[in-house]
C-alpha cells in the first residue's frame, strides 16, 4: 500500500519536472501548427555532443574523487586504472565521433576547434544548471521558513 | 607570444585553477591552506572574467565574458534568497526581520536584471550588436530548469510534505513565472534577441539538458561498476578466533571494576 503510493507521488512528481516542457510544447503546436525552429540533425548533434562530453568531464572529476576514496584502502591502484580507462574511452569516443565528417561537427572548422567548444558549453550549461538548482532550492527553503513557526508536539498539561 | 599558449596561459589556466583554489579550500583543515585556495580560486575567478581583454583572440573567452556579465544578477539572487531564508523561522543564524524586506529587493532586481539582459539594452555583447554566444546557452537552460524545478519543488512539498500547502502555492507562483518568462521570449523580440533566436536555443537547451543528465548518469553508473568490481575482488576480512575463558574473565573483571560508581 505504502509502496504503491510513493511510486505514485514519485511519478506525480517526474511529471510536474516535464510539465513546463509539455505545455510549452503543446501551445507552439497549436498556435504554429508544429514546432517552430526545430532542427531534428542539429538537435541531435547537441544532444550527442552533451553527452560525450558531460561523461568525459564527469568521468575526470570522479577520477580525482577516488582520491578520497583510496585513502581508506591503501591507495589501490585498480580502481584508479579502471576509471582512467573509462574517462579515456570518453575521450577516445568524442575525438572519433567528430572525426567521422558533419555528424557532431557544429560550426566549428577542426576536430580540436569542436572538442574545445563543448567543453566550453558544457561549463557554461553546468553553470546554468547549478544557478538554476541554488535558485529552485533556496527559494523552497525561503518558503517553508517564511511560514509561521508550527508547534509539532502538545506539551501535556500535568 | 603565441595565440594557443597564450590562451593556455590566461584563459585555461585560470578556469583549472578555480576548481582547484575550491578543493583547497574544502578539503584542508589548516586556515593557512584555506586562505590560499580562497585566494587561489578568486584570482583564476577575476582571470577568467578578464579574459576577453587579455586573450582577445581566443573564441571560448566569450565564457569569461559572459560570467563577467551574469556574475552581478547571480549574486544579488543568491544574496536575496539567503537573506530571505535566514531572516524567517530558522533555529539557528536567525538574521533580523527587516532582512526579508531587503532580500526581496535583492532578488527582484536581480531577476529584473536578468530580463534586461533579453528585453532591454542590457544583453551581454562580445562586439557592439553581436550577442554572446554562450548568452544563448545560458539562459534558455536557466530559464527552462528553474520552471520545471520549481514545479517539482511545488508537488514534492503538496505529496512528501504536511500541509504546506500555502508554500506549494508560492512555488507553482515562481514556476508559473518563469513559464510566462519563456512564453514571452517566444513571442516578443528584444532588441537584440529575437523569437526565433530564442526558439531555436530552446530546443537546442532542451538536448543540451538531456545531453548533461545522460552523459553524467552513465559516468556515475561506471564509477559504481569500477568500485563494486574492485570491492567484490577483495579476499573477505579474516576472522579471528573467540575469546578464551581466560580473556572473558579478564575483561569481565575490567568492566566491574568501572560500573558501580558508589565508591569515594
Amino acid at each position: 500500500m505504502i509502496g504503491s503510493r510513493l511510486a505514485v507521488t514519485w511519478r506525480m512528481m517526474a511529471l510536474a519536472f516535464v510539465l513546463p516542457l509539455l505545455l510549452i510544447l503543446a501551445i507552439e503546436i497549436t498556435l504554429s501548427s508544429g514546432i517552430q525552429s526545430f532542427d531534428r540533425d542539429v538537435t541531435f548533434t547537441r544532444f550527442a555532443n552533451a553527452t560525450l562530453t558531460a561523461y568525459t568531464l564527469c568521468s575526470i572529476a570522479l577520477l580525482g574523487n577516488l582520491f578520497f576514496y583510496g585513502e581508506s584502502r591503501n591507495r589501490p591502484l585498480a580502481p584508479l586504472v579502471g576509471m582512467l580507462c573509462a574517462s579515456l574511452l570518453g575521450v577516445a569516443a568524442t575525438l572519433f565521433f567528430i572525426n567521422q565528417g558533419p555528424m557532431l561537427l557544429e560550426n566549428n572548422g577542426s576536430v580540436q576547434a569542436q572538442a574545445i567548444y563543448n567543453i566550453v558549453h558544457t561549463l557554461v550549461s553546468a553553470g546554468a544548471v547549478l544557478l538554476a538548482f541554488c535558485v529552485s532550492l533556496g527559494a523552497t527553503f525561503s518558503v517553508i521558513t517564511s511560514q509561521k513557526r508550527r508547534i509539532n508536539f502538545t506539551l501535556e498539561e500535568e | 607570444m603565441d595565440e594557443m599558449l597564450q590562451a593556455l596561459l590566461l584563459f585555461w589556466l585560470p578556469v583549472a585553477v578555480v576548481p582547484f583554489g575550491v578543493w583547497i579550500l574544502l578539503s584542508s583543515a589548516n586556515d593557512q591552506r584555506k586562505s590560499f585556495g580562497r585566494i587561489l580560486s578568486f584570482l583564476g575567478l577575476v582571470m577568467v572574467c578578464v579574459s576577453p581583454w587579455t586573450v582577445p583572440s581566443s573564441p571560448s573567452t566569450a565564457a569569461g565574458h559572459l560570467l563577467g556579465a551574469i556574475i552581478g544578477p547571480s549574486v544579488l539572487i543568491i544574496l536575496g534568497i539567503y537573506l530571505i531564508s535566514f531572516s524567517g523561522n530558522v533555529p539557528v543564524g536567525r538574521l533580523p526581520r527587516s532582512d526579508r524586506r531587503l532580500g526581496i529587493i535583492l532578488s527582484s532586481v536581480g531577476f529584473a536584471w536578468f530580463a534586461g539582459m533579453h528585453w532591454w539594452i542590457l544583453t551581454p555583447q562580445i562586439a557592439s550588436g553581436e550577442i554572446n554566444v554562450y548568452w544563448y546557452v545560458f539562459w534558455p537552460i536557466f530559464l527552462l530548469l528553474t520552471t520545471c524545478l520549481s514545479s517539482l519543488a511545488a508537488i514534492a512539498l503538496l505529496t512528501i510534505g504536511d500541509e504546506r500547502k500555502n508554500e506549494s502555492n508560492y512555488m507553482f507562483l515562481l514556476s508559473g513565472l518563469g513559464f510566462i518568462m519563456l512564453l514571452l521570449g517566444l513571442n516578443v523580440d528584444g532588441p537584440l534577441m529575437t523569437t526565433d533566436d530564442f526558439r531555436e536555443h530552446l530546443w537546442l537547451a532542451v538536448a543540451d539538458l538531456a545531453g548533461l543528465a545522460v552523459g553524467s548518469m552513465l559516468s556515475i553508473l561506471i564509477f559504481a561498476l569500477v568500485i563494486f568490481i574492485y570491492e567484490k575482488t577483495l579476499p573477505p576480512p579474516t576472522t579471528i578466533e573467540a575469546p578464551s575463558v581466560t580473556e572473558l574473565k579478564q575483561v569481565a573483571n575490567v568492566i566491574a571494576s568501572h560500573i558501580g560508581g558508589n565508591e569515594e
